[in-house]
């Protein structure tokens, strides 16, 4: 068979802080079937969803303009752990929307990644301290551990750390 | 300027008649992650995977690659597939190809669906519960050789500790904790009793009044119940919430039950940042609408850290509201990590609530006060 794409799909979520207590997330979905946007605005430092808004432009399905005025129930809620189970529990769970809820939850999730990078761009260049820094992340925060191969039990960068009690989600 | 971008592309070939071949690129500030995953089109089975780290942060990232070997045989169809892609790929090797090979599968899957004509139809999985179905109506139920033997029990020590935040399987699907595990532990450390907190899951009474003679043990019914401002704990309820429901509707609904509302971990952060590094303060938390609301929040919760329970205890202690404990508990090692000591005893549900309103409790590190492990 020639090597011509079948399906094709391009993802793209970016986020902007505007000021020091609000950002902006945009998440925007082009693919063989779907063409849709969908942005939110948060409250910082609260992580409220302050505004929601979604554009689909071009889908195999049949989303109506109601389903998409829809998202907005989610304005309110905070970005946190079990946010996407949230979002579906207030929106609903529908077929015709599954879609536009995950680019939601890839805005929130976004927004979260965008602080996670400032934690993690303060790791120092040389490797024997960047472990040790990754290490005093691991001791600082309790979810950390176990959460990933880096920091898994027998991962150098928790050597010697007790397992802590109750990190088991 | 752009503070954050995240980019994945997903293109999919059909490599043959029952072939599809996913490849997948993701590219953020932090991580940039590319996937190859060959998927059967008639089960959608991921029948081979190969990964590649071209950027990443700690030096043991790379060991994650071997980790995606284990997903050769995941179905994209079956239920839970993203939940189950997280917790072995992500939570065993690397987040971000966990991300990425569900997108693929997801791109996949729509392929697949264009291919046959028809979208593909997900596996719907039974119900859970423990033993049974949801409680509709509480049934009556006496509880008064039990409710003897504990008062008795509670006057000699002035009062008890109770671990009131504990999940149990299967009720709690998250949970590792069969109750009756639970409660032999609870015992052997010292506790005076345990409140049931499974999530939006109301336990029959009757079966709780049948632990709580067989084991003589004090176990009481609570729910942890999602709202649209988070995890609530919540007593006296027995109406079964499903799904998540407004804050304001579930206050409504406690208030006529005459039960009481705790905001469970409010403060719980994430991987690599919590409430403090946003820069959030407590005078500003308590302006949060959510604590008009609730009657009580939890300031010792095993799950967060210690920094977020101190928070959590500010933010009571500046909206005057009272603080308990309790361990979150899902393996039976949790048990007790953290409790609610009260100074009055307690024998019913009725007791707790009543106790809860009185004030005259605190939230303690129970397992660490008594040295018990």
């Amino acid at each position: 068979m020639p090597h011509i794409l079948f399906f094709s799909r391009n993802r793209s979520t970016s986020v902007e802080h505007i000021d020091r207590s609000s950002a902006k997330a945009c998440c925007r979905l082009q693919d063989s079937l779907m063409d849709a946007l969908v942005e939110i605005k948060v409250k910082l430092p609260d992580l409220e969803l302050t505004n929601v808004r979604a554009e689909v432009h071009r889908s195999d399905r049949a989303i109506s303009a109601e389903a998409v005025e829809s998202l907005r129930k989610a304005i309110g809620i905070r970005i946190g752990p079990g946010l996407l189970k949230i979002m579906k529990g207030l929106v609903g769970d529908r077929e015709d929307l599954s879609e536009l809820l995950n680019m939601l939850d890839e805005c929130c999730q976004g927004v979260i990644l965008s602080f996670t990078k400032d934690t993690l761009a303060k790791a120092p260049e040389d490797r024997e301290k960047a472990k040790e820094y990754y290490a005093w992340l691991v001791k600082e925060n309790v979810r950390l551990y176990d959460s990933c191969i880096a920091f898994a039990p027998d991962s150098p960068l928790v050597d010697g750390m007790k397992p802590p009690k109750g990190n088991d989600e | 300027m752009l503070k954050f971008m995240r980019n994945k592309v997903v293109g999919i070939e059909r490599k043959d008649e029952d072939t599809l071949q996913a490849y997948g690129v993701l590219e953020d500030d932090i991580y940039a992650v590319e996937l190859e995953v060959s998927i059967g089109l008639s089960d959608m089975v991921i029948r081979s995977i190969q990964g590649r780290f071209k950027r990443w942060t700690t030096p043991e990232c790379p060991k994650a690659i071997p980790v995606l070997q284990q997903a050769v045989g995941f179905c994209a169809l079956e239920e839970g597939f993203s939940q189950k892609v997280q917790k072995k790929i992500g939570r065993k090797g690397c987040r971000h190809f966990a991300n990425l090979l569900v997108e693929c599968c997801a791109t996949a899957e729509q392929a697949a669906g264009l291919i046959r004509g028809r979208k593909a139809e997900r596996v719907v999985a039974g119900s859970k519960g423990p033993g049974g179905t949801m409680q509709k109506e509480a049934k009556k139920h006496p509880e008064k050789s039990f409710e003897e033997t504990r008062a008795a029990r509670s006057e000699d020590r002035g009062g008890v500790v109770i671990d009131l935040h504990v999940h149990t399987y299967p009720a709690s699907a998250c949970s590792v904790a069969r109750v009756d595990d639970v409660v032999v532990e609870a015992k052997r450390i010292g506790l005076d009793g345990i409140c049931l907190m499974d999530h939006n899951y109301v336990w029959d009474r009757a079966r709780v009044d049948e632990l709580k003679r067989r084991h003589d043990f004090l176990i009481l019914r609570g729910n942890e119940i999602t709202t649209d401002q988070g995890d609530m704990l919540v007593l006296g309820l027995e109406t079964p919430i499903q799904g998540i429901i407004k804050l304001d509707e579930l206050r409504t609904m406690v208030s006529e039950a005459g039960g009481f509302i705790i905001a469970a971990h409010p403060f719980r952060g994430f991987l690599l940042f919590g409430s403090g590094q946003l820069g959030l303060t407590p005078e500003k938390a308590m302006e949060r609408p959510l604590f008009k609301q609730v009657d009580g929040i939890e300031v010792l919760n095993s799950k967060v850290t210690e920094k977020e329970n101190r928070f959590a205890s500010e933010v009571a202690k500046g909206r005057g509201l009272p603080g308990t404990g309790g361990s979150d508990a899902h393996q039976v090692s949790d048990i007790g990590l953290y409790a609610t000591r009260f100074f009055s005893k307690i024998t019913s549900e009725r007791e707790l609530i009543d106790a809860l309103r009185g004030g005259r409790y605190e939230a303690v590190a129970f397992k660490k006060e008594k040295d018990v492990f």
